[in-house]
């Protein structure tokens, strides 16, 4: 999915080509549409003709998909003059459905995310170093200004995102930075919501200001080091809420959802 | 940073970087009075609308989709998209707008398709919100009232490109309306100079203020890349934008 070309709008509606289990592709694309903010609380969404159209889905699917998502709270749908489905961006409902990815993947499928996160974002913060400008370097302290006041697990995913983009962008190529978009996307599929336990917000903003100041210094090694090292740590958290969502859910299907966890968050 | 020079040969290494920057000035040149016709019409705009109902409107930028495509067409060798910027809280119905018309990016050669209405997302709680009021482009001529050339840089959630970006003011009584431009890619803008350039004694490195390669001649400088010349190595300064342009021997 193109984030980057200002279309990520049209994106969000593009034909899907997953294949497979189709309706769970809807509701992991909107899913994510909605906790990256692109489509927005309280938005209608299109006819649900015109959007099986768009995303090149039969209207059986696609009413699996958004009656999947009226019931995890994501989207409601009135009936009558002025119905129809209504975007509902809850923060609950969002982690929910964080929960349910991380119960989908394997384990592998995480370590393999992070091996690819660390190639991208860890050359990413080396090419910065080389070639960022004062003011490039300047703009991101300040996106970790607006990441260290936010409040809530959704903001913070957005304004992190928003940073490791930038951080690409600041390494002058178009290439990694559209990588760098895709594998955010793809991160905030597991990421998100609030109430999971994330790893210390401020510490997490703490790592990242090493990272700026390595940028700064031209220390290309320290700062791809550094931030391969945080995504180590990210992976790792993931892993283990993965292995523990797993565990529970085997023993208590129905409860899986209402346990505790310290959970990861915050990449 | 060391230019490696040969023999001294200051004759040489003028002439070359005055040929340098003619060929450069030539394009930016030629792409600015472009923007400055698009400026005049937003002018125009503006004062029409003021008169008939005391402010402009969205429909009234709507309308100057026309007077942006005609030149972005005219233009096409060079700018890949142009349009008109909104200063946040101009307009009596609607908070941020742009007015900006590309073309897609296609294999060389293989035809340019119809220009594209940008599309960016303007809302601020969106992780993708282009924030253009903080936009260096847009900031840099409000501040300044002078015409500015920002880049390369990567214009992330606005149009997926290795960009220069030239702005103008617009400005009608002191007040600040918002700018209008034109996106030249760094690829182009590339092809378009050496093309001129042909065959030179020397081998060029142009750098912004930012230090920042915009074109070079020779790999031992990548465009994009950070490369600190001093005055001493700097043979010629352009005057906007505030190129240095370097010559070094091979």
């Amino acid at each position: 999915m193109r984030l980057l070309s200002g279309d990520a709008r049209r994106a969000v509606f593009a034909p899907l080509d997953d294949g497979a289990m189709r309706s769970e592709a809807v509701v992991r694309r909107l899913g994510s549409a909605i906790a990256l903010g692109i489509i927005v609380d309280g938005e209608q969404l299109p006819s649900e003709q015109q959007l099986a159209a768009s995303l090149n889905v039969s209207t059986v699917t696609l009413r699996d998909a958004l009656s999947d998502l009226r019931t995890r709270g994501l989207v409601d749908t009135r009936r009558g003059r002025g119905g129809g489905s209504f975007v509902c961006a809850s923060e609950e409902a969002l982690t929910e459905l964080a929960r349910g990815r991380l119960r989908e993947l394997a384990g592998t499928d995480l370590r393999e995310l992070g091996d690819v996160r660390a190639a991208v974002s860890g050359a990413a913060a080396r090419l910065a170093a080389e070639r960022a400008s004062e003011g490039e370097i300047e703009r991101l302290r300040e996106t970790l200004g607006r990441l260290a006041a936010a409040t809530g697990g959704t903001a913070r995913r957005r304004i992190e995102s928003r940073f490791f983009i930038d951080v690409a962008a600041a390494a002058q190529s178009v290439r990694l930075t559209r990588e760098e978009i895709e594998l955010q996307f793809e991160l905030g599929q597991v990421m998100w919501g609030a109430g999971l336990a994330e790893a210390d917000p401020l510490a997490t903003v703490e790592g990242h200001h090493r990272v700026v100041d390595a940028i700064a210094a031209r220390d290309g090694v320290l700062a791809r080091g550094l931030t391969e090292e945080h995504i180590a740590s990210v992976t790792a958290r993931l892993v283990d809420a993965h292995v523990r969502l797993m565990r529970r859910h085997n023993r208590r299907p129905d409860h899986a959802a209402n346990g505790a966890f310290p959970e990861a968050a915050g990449t | 940073m060391s230019t490696h020079r040969g023999p001294p040969d200051g004759d040489v290494d003028r002439r070359v970087a005055d040929q340098a920057a003619d060929v450069i000035g030539g394009v930016v040149e030629r792409v600015f009075r472009t923007v400055l016709e698009l400026r005049d019409e937003v002018l125009a705009a503006y004062r029409a609308a003021v008169a008939r109902d005391g402010r402009m409107c969205e429909r009234d930028v709507t309308a100057l989709r026309d007077p942006v495509l005609g030149r972005l067409g005219r233009e096409h060798q060079a700018a890949i998209g142009m349009g008109v910027v909104v200063a946040p809280g101009l307009l009596a119905d609607r908070e941020l707008r742009i007015e900006w018309w590309q073309y897609g990016t296609r294999a060389p050669g293989a035809g340019r398709g119809e220009p594209t209405l940008l599309e960016v997302d303007l809302n601020p709680a969106s992780v993708g919100f282009y924030d253009y009021a903080t936009a260096e482009w847009f900031v840099g001529p409000r501040r300044t009232g002078r015409r500015h050339v920002v880049g390369p840089y990567v214009d992330v959630h606005g149009t997926d490109r290795y960009l220069l970006t030239l702005t103008v003011p617009v400005v009608a009584d002191g007040a600040f309306l918002g700018v209008a431009g034109a996106d030249l890619p760094v690829a182009r803008f590339e092809a378009l100079v050496l093309r001129e350039l042909g065959d030179l004694a020397a081998d060029v490195v142009v750098v912004n203020p930012e230090d920042r390669v915009v074109l070079s001649t020779s790999a031992r400088w990548l465009a994009g890349s950070r490369a600190v010349f001093t005055d001493a190595d700097t043979a010629r300064t352009l005057a906007e934008p505030r190129w240095r342009v370097v010559t070094t021997r091979r």
